[in-house]
């Protein structure tokens, strides 16, 4: 009766597996996770994930061997409503955020998530960056009504920062047609510094400035220097960029400071010229969906109602490839036609 | 005005026919209203407004009516070609419906079909198919055809009225979404007279409106000619059928359903043998309906399970509509038949082997045959129970009009008087040997006396026909060996024809395998033989082969095309690097950027190099997104076998492999950071890249300068009307460009610009929301369609799945034999498709009540048979209901008629789909056979229903307001975590639970308000969680034995057990009921103090009863003397006779009175009357001398007399 699980070997594209069996509930045992490492087993970060499954849905169930190598999981349903996480600093929200904003429109109730951790780190895509791009990127599945708010900002290593997601509930998404990106009218941006000297902002944005100019003068970035209570643990700083075309589709770019005490400092003017050829990069790149939500947008073109979609990509970017690979065979509802243009 | 009832006779209106007022009528008629004369302007202050608030309100409420009507707008998703329309004929046995469906079938293609099994599809005109398929009196099968029905005929005997069964398919329709209905009356030829037949067709049709709409169409059958409905009739009807729209229903657009038109068993024959019962890989045809269909999919069979569709494929469509459109009626090659299951279809081929149609002429030349021509015996043929099963169930009864009623009828029949639907009155019916189970309205008392009356018509028919039934009986239980050789070519139709297919598949070996060597990506490799003997194949081959031969050349089998595909692909984009036409048709194609190879020379040599390269590093994204087909390509295969260096030749180190750990263990991270390949600090990169702003080089036709002469050429030419001068655009000055394409297209963009500006003008004034979204919807259906119009259907699978309306062959592995072995075409195979989380158990949440018209409420904990989505099945329901507080109560039965939750363990089906609980699928026991219908409310993992459980204690100490309780609980540990808890005695003393006592375990120290008795009892109320039981058992009908697949029988509820077993409780001495002993109390006593302090009123009274007079005051008895004695008796004496005499005396003079009272009262009466005739004379008599005076005065005679 029941519908077969899927298997899995090793912990890559975790977050995926498991946001695609909650989506389709369908069980998945995932095996041998890091059974070869000298630490083997699910790592802090990994389990804080599923806590936060755990959380937004309603009969879950997880198995974990005694090593922790072995994951069962039985998806329940999405419930959503009121939640809060402390997520483990050894990973960004963005983390864990990205995995929401795919389960987010198909709870039951309108999600409220309070997560708390480092917003901004090198290695995974920061808050800014999810609201400057992901966010707009949902609006035009008519995902309305969607809010991400930074109320405290915690870079790594030490976090202590705190977002607020809201997300409604939308049973059907829109089909979408993004097959032309149009011109980039305007470039936007935020320099944050939390913990050093606010000037580093102003240098930051100075840099980019600098490059971006070139091309179009509507360019404006804010600065943001949280004070207080509301700059987290540690010292650092960074920078998002974000191009909007005349068709609505925002392309993004973005850097952020080596943790404190790992890896060498950067100077915020390199920093910013280097975010600026990102972002320079991600507009060659072109596209209607920037490289960093490609695979979020066509997870949304696979749940939304059965009508074509298009949309127009640039190359992909491995994490899309794979989680590609990820989406099982019909896994996608009959009738869903995609259709997916490349740049090359 | 005339009315017959009014009294008075009124004058009637005149028409004026001359004067003035009828010439200015005349006028008026011949002319129609003068455009002046218009009555707002002629009488403008009746049609001022005289409310603003009325105004307003109306104008709300005309809006509320006219948004009411509008419908949710959706994606119009019917394909082109859309499958055959599902007309499911259902009825009571012997109403009709096989007489009906064979006189459309008749109708539409005029061939002749004898026995209707399966379903038959038929195409009835230009663009439309039907299938009919026949319902039976089983509810498995009404159950399963409501959920695919499009059109529903719904017969019914006039001659009878109603029947339950109509009600019950009404309902189950109502619940799974409600397809069109048609009622279809027959047996109209059974009324005499013309006033009945008027009145019973006025009834039925009332009451049919009542069931489905006002208004429904109700058709009528009027008669049999040659046992068969007249020609006009069904003409008529099948019009009505050819020209009906159809609703779109929820749960039918979004789940894709096949009903199986033919069954093969694809097993290997060799196994079989070896195991008669081993699982049965079968193949399923039919057409596919509702929406898209993935391959390897889940489905679900209803009477069998749930499955996994191992292959789907489709076939040309043996039942194809007319490819040329033009004419205006079908001419006689198109009017096509298709019915496997009966044993007639068209051409159809496929992977298990090739049917050829026998003409239908010849078919049915045999069937007519076959048919014996008896009409009992041929009833005997068409039933599906055996004879025993029939005479056991059958009841002779021996004296005419004694209907033998068993205990359990009568019982029914005292309960029906309580419910408010129809009654369901069995009769027994003598020509089909079966009761029929009438639908009586209590209100309708024509229906019941015209019953009685063909009662006793039927009684004096009965008599007649009694002994001829019996001896038919014995006549068809000797011919059983007869029909069952009768029988079975029809239960096995197609064996037959597989012989000839056999014979014409050895003929055709080598033509099947002839596309082996077209498949082949070599051609040149065939050896010239083998050409030669190809073609000679060819030419012997017919159409058929030459068809299929094309079909295999021109595509590749869709097991391994999107591999090859892939690889030619790559193929394509290597060699026509140069060639961006080409490119751009592939789907999935290979932009170039415009910019990219604008740089300097010597960079395009590198770019197209990156180009290759990077081709080569992209995956095949149809492959990624569309999937290969088989699994294994995203289940890891990761074999252990790696070559490690072996330690002293035993042990192996075990190192993580860096490219593996990069596989398996990677980082999880979605950042994707460029790599540096660009360098930024080019100009030429910028460059590249300026275009894609604003500022930038915009395209040809996008270009301000561009669109600004564009829009000079369209609106420069204009002609000043006033002066006549022409104004030319510079379009004049242009030279003429040759090329037609380019001017063609400059046309259309005109057109198209010309026509957008209209709409801009003219279309947004009262455009609202609604027709927005409509336009969104209408738009996205126009790509849809036009996405994949020139794309070939093998493709095209690939990409949206098997569209509706394609004939498909659905392959399903390991089902269970019985399935095959039991097949019986009468009762329909569907094939329902299950969502993506709709092959999962868990709790379900549902809105419950019990059907009104059902004589019983339900139990708690009683299994019950559910029909929800596809399935069927039986479950084991908690009836609760919602507090005030949110809690969910238990209920130990539903209630009578409200609503109430109920929560089962179950498939996962969609909110908001409606479901129907049936009792019992064997036999028909309940007058009314669908229990409770519903709504699923809420899918959850985790239910809260708790039950009332109240924990009972006795007081053994008891101080002041402090007692102790013991026998509530067992351990101090129960009582540690109800310490706090509220308790109550059954006086309503309410208190506390204070701490556990160590002696008696499990006792504990409670405080109350007031002070406690030995004899109270002390009982904590409190809520206990119920889990739902875990019985999801579905039910298998369609396995069960031919003949017996209506005699389900699952889980028997407790009731049922005990009942069979014949097992009574024995019931608690305690709560039975018993007469209770008068209680006495002790008087009250009041202190003396308290006495003392008591006002006087309240002060108990001391004055002694009159017994305890004392004996000084007793008076002492009078005893007299013998002379006192006497004079006492004579003066008792004396005084009565004076009592007697004084009592005459007293009567007499009353009566006296009474007459003198009479006599006074004539004379007064008379007195009076003589006074009035006296007055009455003078009074005339001063009349007549007033009137003599006036008459006169009047002539003027002396004035007084």
């Amino acid at each position: 009766m029941a519908s077969q699980g899927l298997n899995y070997d090793g912990c890559n594209f975790f977050r995926q597996r498991l946001v695609l069996s909650t989506l389709s509930g369908k069980r998945v045992k995932i095996t041998n996770i890091r059974s070869k490492d000298d630490n083997p087993g699910l790592r802090d970060f990994e389990a804080s994930f599923i806590r936060l499954l755990d959380k937004v849905t309603n009969g879950t169930r997880i198995e974990i061997n005694q090593t922790g190598t072995v994951l069962f999981y039985q998806p329940g349903l999405l419930i959503g409503g009121e939640v809060e996480h402390d997520c483990n600093t050894q990973r960004s929200v963005g983390f864990y955020l990205e995995a929401l904003l795919m389960l987010a429109p198909f709870m039951k109730m309108p999600l409220k998530a309070v997560l708390r951790g480092v917003t901004n780190d090198p290695t995974d895509p920061s808050v800014d960056q999810l609201k400057y791009s992901a966010v707009p990127l949902m609006r035009k599945f008519g995902i309305d009504g969607l809010e991400l708010k930074i109320v405290k900002r915690g870079m790594a290593p030490g976090g202590g920062g705190e977002v607020l997601f809201t997300c409604p509930v939308r049973k059907t998404l829109v089909s979408v047609n993004l097959t032309d990106p149009g011109k980039i009218k305007r470039i936007r941006g935020i320099a944050y510094s939390v913990r050093v000297s606010p000037q580093m902002a102003n240098r930051l944005v100075d840099s980019a400035r600098g490059i971006l100019n070139k091309f179009i003068p509507d360019i404006y970035i804010y600065t943001d220097h949280m004070k207080g209570d509301k700059s987290g643990k540690s010292p650092g700083f960074g920078l998002t960029l974000v191009a909007e075309t005349l068709n609505g589709t925002f392309l993004s770019a973005e850097q952020v400071s080596t943790p404190q005490g790992q890896g060498e400092p950067v100077l915020p003017e390199d920093m910013g010229r280097n975010c600026a050829k990102h972002l320079l990069e991600e507009i060659y790149r072109g596209g209607s969906i920037d490289s960093a939500n490609q695979s979020l947008a066509l997870l949304y073109m696979t749940l939304r109602q059965q009508d074509v979609c298009k949309a127009l990509l640039g190359p992909l970017s491995p994490y899309t490839v794979k989680s590609l690979d990820m989406c099982p065979p019909g896994y996608t509802q009959p009738g869903h036609v995609i259709l997916v243009t490349l740049l090359t | 005005m005339e009315g017959k009832d009014s009294k008075v006779e009124q004058k009637r209106h005149l028409k004026k026919q001359s004067g003035p007022k009828a010439e200015r009528k005349k006028v008026r008629k011949q002319l129609g209203t003068p455009a002046g004369d218009d009555e707002r302007k002629r009488n403008p202050k009746a049609f001022a407004v005289q409310s603003a608030v009325r105004m307003a309100k109306t104008f709300h409420r005309a809006q509320d009516l006219k948004a009411k009507k509008h419908h949710i707008p959706l994606v119009d998703r019917t394909p082109q070609e859309p499958p055959p329309i599902v007309v499911v004929v259902v009825g009571p046995p012997k109403v009709g419906k096989s007489t009906l469906i064979r006189c459309l079938i008749k109708n539409f293609t005029r061939q002749k079909l004898g026995d209707i099994c399966g379903p038959v599809t038929i195409v009835s005109g230009k663009k439309r198919r039907l299938t009919f398929i026949e319902c039976n009196n089983d509810i498995n099968t009404m159950i399963d055809l409501a959920k695919v029905a499009d059109l529903v005929l719904m017969l019914i005997d006039a001659s009878f009225g109603f029947e339950m069964e109509t009600f019950e398919f009404l309902n189950i329709c109502q619940v799974h979404g409600f397809p069109r209905i048609m009622g279809v009356l027959t047996h109209l030829d059974s009324f005499r007279n013309n006033k009945a037949l008027r009145k019973t067709k006025k009834r039925l049709k009332h009451r049919f409106w009542t069931e489905v709409y006002q208004g429904a169409k109700l058709f009528y059958l009027s008669g049999m000619v040659y046992s068969e409905y007249q020609t006009q009739e069904v003409k008529n009807l099948g019009r009505f059928i050819s020209v009906m729209k159809f609703r779109p229903l929820v749960w039918q657009q979004s789940h894709p359903y096949v009903v199986a038109d033919r069954m093969e068993d694809l097993t290997d024959p060799e196994m079989v043998r070896i195991d008669p019962k081993c699982d049965r890989t079968v193949s399923l045809y039919g057409y596919l309906r509702g929406t898209f269909l993935k391959n390897k999919g889940q489905v679900h069979i209803p009477g069998v399970g749930d499955f996994a569709v191992a292959d789907v494929s489709f076939l040309p469509d043996p039942c194809a509509l007319p490819e040329v459109q033009k004419k205006r009626a079908l001419n006689e090659k198109e009017r096509l038949l298709y019915a496997p299951m009966a044993g007639v279809g068209g051409v159809v081929y496929d992977k298990d082997a090739v049917y050829i149609d026998l003409p239908g002429s010849h078919v049915n030349q045999e069937q007519e045959e076959v048919r014996p021509t008896t009409e009992l015996v041929q009833s005997l043929i068409g039933t599906h129970t055996t004879l025993d099963a029939k005479m056991s169930a059958s009841r002779v009864s021996l004296f005419t009009g004694a209907a033998a009623l068993t205990s359990g009828e009568v019982e029914e029949k005292e309960e029906e008087g309580l419910t408010s639907g129809p009654r369901e009155n069995l009769v027994w019916d003598p020509e089909m040997r079966r009761e029929r189970r009438k639908a009586v309205f209590i209100e309708d008392d024509n229906n019941s006396e015209s019953s009685s009356e063909e009662d006793e018509d039927n009684e004096e028919e009965e008599s007649d026909e009694e002994g001829r039934r019996i001896a038919g009986l014995r006549e068809g239980a000797n011919d059983k060996t007869k029909l069952k050789e009768n029988q079975e070519p029809m239960t096995a139709p197609p064996v037959k024809r597989q012989k000839v297919v056999e014979e014409r598949e050895a003929e055709n070996e080598s033509v099947v395998e002839v596309p082996a060597f077209a498949d082949s990506e070599d051609e040149l490799e065939m050896s010239e033989e083998e050409v030669g003997q190809k073609s000679e194949e060819e030419e012997s081959s017919d159409e058929e082969g030459e068809e299929d031969a094309a079909l295999e050349e021109g595509t590749i089998k869709p097991g391994d095309f999107s591999e090859e595909e892939g690889s030619v692909e790559e193929d394509n984009c290597e060699s026509q690097v140069p060639d961006k036409e080409e490119n751009k048709s592939n789907l999935i194609s290979c932009y170039y950027f415009s910019g990219a190879l604008r740089w300097k020379e010597g960079l395009q040599q590198k770019a197209s190099e990156a180009f290759l390269r990077q081709q080569r590093s992209t995956p095949n994204l149809r492959k990624l997104v569309y999937g290969t087909g088989n699994m294994s390509i995203w289940v890891s295969d990761d074999s252990d076998g790696e070559d490690g260096e072996e330690l002293g030749g035993l042990f192996r180190v075990s190192r993580p492999e860096k490219g593996k750990k990069h596989r398996a263990d990677g980082m999880d991270c979605s950042r994707f950071d460029p790599d540096g390949a660009h360098d930024w600090e080019l100009e030429e990169m910028f460059d590249s890249i300026r275009d894609c702003f604003v500022t930038g080089k915009w395209e040809d036709d996008q270009d301000a300068a561009t669109l600004l002469k564009q829009d000079e050429e369209l609106y420069g030419d204009f002609e000043d009307l006033e002066t006549g001068e022409v104004h030319n655009g510079k379009g004049e000055t242009i030279l003429r460009v040759e090329e037609d394409v380019t001017q063609k297209k400059k046309r259309l963009e005109k057109k198209r610009r010309l026509k957008e500006r209209f709409d801009m003008e003219y279309d947004d004034e009262d455009a609202t929301y609604f027709d927005d979204l409509k336009e969104v919807m209408q738009k996205q259906a126009e790509l849809n369609r036009a996405e994949f119009e020139d794309v070939d259907d093998e493709m095209r699978i690939q990409y949206e799945g098997f569209r509706p309306g394609m004939y498909v062959r659905l392959e399903i592995p390991s089902l269970p034999c019985e399935f095959v072995i039991n097949f019986d075409p009468h009762y329909p195979v569907i094939v329902g498709a299950l969502g993506a989380s709709e092959g999962n158990v868990g709790y379900l949440q549902m809105r419950l009540k019990k059907h009104r018209w059902h004589n019983r409420i339900l139990k708690t904990r009683d299994p019950l048979i559910l029909s929800l989505g596809w399935r069927r099945f039986q479950t084991i329901p908690l009836y609760h209901i919602e507090d005030h507080n949110g809690r969910h109560r238990l209920l130990k039965y539903t209630p009578q008629h409200m609503h109430c939750g109920a929560s089962i363990w179950g498939p996962i089906t969609p909110q908001g789909t409606g479901f129907l609980a049936v009792q019992s699928l064997a036999g028909t026991k309940s007058s009314f056979r669908i229990a409770a219908t519903g709504v699923v409310l809420d899918l959850d993992k985790s239910v809260t229903i708790v039950k009332k459980l109240k924990l009972i204690g006795y007081p053994y100490k008891i101080y002041k307001n402090t007692s102790f309780i013991k026998g509530m609980f067992t351990t101090v540990l129960e009582v540690a975590k109800f310490e706090g808890a509220s308790i109550r005695t059954v006086s309503g003393v309410r208190g506390q639970i204070k701490k556990a006592l160590s002696t008696p375990a499990g006792a504990y120290r409670a405080t109350f308000e007031d002070r406690l008795l030995m004899s109270d009892i002390v009982f904590l109320r409190s809520w206990y969680p119920v889990s739902v039981p875990h019985l999801y058992n579905p039910v298998t009908s369609l396995l069960m034995p031919v003949g017996q697949k209506d005699s389900w029988m699952g889980m028997r509820t407790v009731g049922q057990l005990k009942y069979d077993l014949g097992i009574r409780n024995k019931p608690n001495a305690d709560s039975l009921y018993k007469v209770r002993a008068p209680r006495h109390f002790n008087k009250l006593q009041i202190p003396r103090e308290l006495q003392k302090a008591l006002p006087f009123k309240s002060k108990p009274k001391q004055d002694k009863t009159k017994g305890m007079t004392p004996k000084d005051l007793q008076r002492p008895a009078v005893i007299r003397e013998p002379h006192e004695r006497k004079v006492a008796a004579l003066l008792t004496a004396l005084s009565t006779v004076y009592n007697y005499k004084s009592k005459k005396a007293q009567t007499a003079k009353r009566t006296k009175h009474k007459d003198f009272l009479q006599q006074q009262d004539k004379a007064e009466e008379d007195k009076l009357k003589r006074q009035k005739e006296a007055k009455k004379k003078l009074y005339r008599m001063m009349g007549q001398k007033e009137k003599k005076r006036q008459r006169s005065s009047l002539k003027g005679g002396p004035q007084d007399d």
